[in-house]
């Protein structure tokens, strides 16, 4: 190669290097542009997550309440005289209806906001307790176990309000209202006003006592060893019952899921005649 | 771990979370106790408390669809916006994880095993879907004289042209 070429080729070598250069400078801003892009896009991910979040609790915090009907309203009054007529004259002894020596004794696992007990309460258990109970062949015992309620210290609150109740020998009124008078499943109406609002509706009961009572750390563990209780029986839904002759051998009877007076009667009926019968 | 073995970390992921949260809205819908420690009674009360629904939709059921939105991102072709895509998903998934352990341990007191194990795949692939986002898109495969086809650590990324 002559001289005269070299320098030709030199030129365009730097050229070349110039431009690789270059293109490094850039493609090095480029990545750092990126990094910066994904940081913010990153940043904005996490605000989401973070209104996640924010949404999510005002969603659950938001819940209706709904007060007990008042003693002097229509749907009060009419709930009272109906409890009232159910279980006046049958004996109460704190969470027992019935004759304390009836021969059969049947145990009802219940809670208070579960839809299913209710239907029950109010649909097929007035005839137990007119056939059964009033005839001092059976007497029923309430036992509460934490299903519908879902919020520990509301379900504690609620039982231990009737069972305040049935220190006075009136917690069958309580539940018996409770249950006539439930409001709508996960709406949060249970507050401190409702259930002195059916406390309220209970002719004799006394009010002031009711609520120096209802706080009772006893009560609490009157409920809480009705779980332990219901846990020992396998229970997992309410209302579910043990039926059994007085001091004899149990017998459970199948968790309960419907009102039918027929289906109760074709269930309990037989069940109870069976249990006075052995 | 390359780009790659992530995505296919986060595949495996998604798919168990979606499985976990099948089961759990089987069992919603069927109304039966679930499989769970304690004879399913933690399980059922988490399962029927009132924080299982939000505005009256289950929360399984939102968990499928995060999970299979999630996988959809996943297997379409992969850049940016669709690592956004899955980066963005995945934090929503662990945040609403976060409250709904929250109130599982402070509120009802109860724990779900079901619930905890969605909980720990959600927190997993949140992580790797940021290393993911991170990574950004992969180095071009160098071009193989006589070969056209693209390696196997592509991850399904066009190949970038190199300027001429």
């Amino acid at each position: 190669m002559s001289s005269a070429e070299q320098p030709k080729s030199t030129r365009k070598e730097r050229r070349e290097e110039a431009r690789e250069a270059r293109k490094s400078i850039e493609a090095q801003e480029s990545q750092r542009q990126a990094r910066r892009r994904r940081m913010m896009q990153l940043g904005a991910a996490g605000l989401v997550a973070v209104i996640v979040i924010a949404v999510a609790f005002i969603v659950s915090g938001s819940t209706k309440k709904q007060e007990a009907p008042k003693p002097t309203s229509h749907k009060g009054t009419q709930a009272a005289k109906l409890v009232s007529s159910e279980v006046s004259g049958i004996p109460q002894s704190g969470v027992v209806l019935g004759n304390p020596k009836a021969p059969v004794t049947l145990q009802y696992f219940g809670d208070l906001e579960c839809p299913i007990c209710r239907d029950f309460t109010t649909g097929a258990l007035p005839s137990v307790i007119a056939n059964f109970v009033r005839q001092g062949k059976v007497k029923i015992e309430y036992h509460s176990m934490e299903t519908a309620t879902r919020e520990p210290q509301v379900f504690r609150e609620q039982q231990a309000a009737m069972l305040a109740a049935a220190r006075q020998n009136l917690g069958w009124n309580y539940l018996e209202l409770f249950y006539n008078e439930q409001g709508e499943e996960d709406t949060g109406y249970v507050t401190p006003a409702y259930l002195k609002g059916l406390a309220a509706q209970i002719p004799g009961l006394n009010l002031a006592k009711w609520e120096a009572e209802r706080s009772d750390p006893k009560l609490v563990e009157k409920v809480e060893a009705d779980e332990t209780k219901s846990g020992e029986e396998g229970f997992t839904g309410t209302p579910s019952f043990v039926l059994a002759k007085t001091g004899g051998n149990t017998r459970k009877l199948t968790e309960f899921t419907t009102a039918d007076l027929a289906e109760a009667r074709a269930l309990f009926e037989p069940a109870i005649e069976a249990a006075l019968k052995s | 771990m390359s780009s790659s073995a992530l995505r296919k970390t986060m595949i495996v992921l998604a798919t168990i979370g979606l499985g976990v949260a099948s089961y759990l809205t089987y069992i919603h819908y069927a109304g039966i106790v679930p499989l769970c420690g304690k004879g399913g009674g933690s399980c059922l009360k988490v399962q029927t408390s009132v924080y299982s629904k939000i505005v009256g939709i289950p929360v399984p059921v939102l968990g499928l669809i995060g999970y299979f939105l999630i996988l959809v991102t996943l297997f379409v072709r992969q850049n940016d916006t669709v690592r956004l895509a899955t980066l963005i998903l995945a934090f929503s998934g662990f945040a609403f994880s976060a409250y709904l352990t929250y109130r599982e341990v402070f509120t009802l007191k109860e724990i779900c095993e079901w619930c905890v194990s969605s909980a720990i795949i959600m927190t997993i692939l949140a992580c790797l879907a940021v290393w993911r986002f991170l990574l950004g898109d992969p180095p071009p495969q160098p071009a193989l004289a006589g070969e056209g086809n693209p390696g196997p650590e592509a991850d399904g990324e066009p190949l970038t042209a190199l300027p001429g």
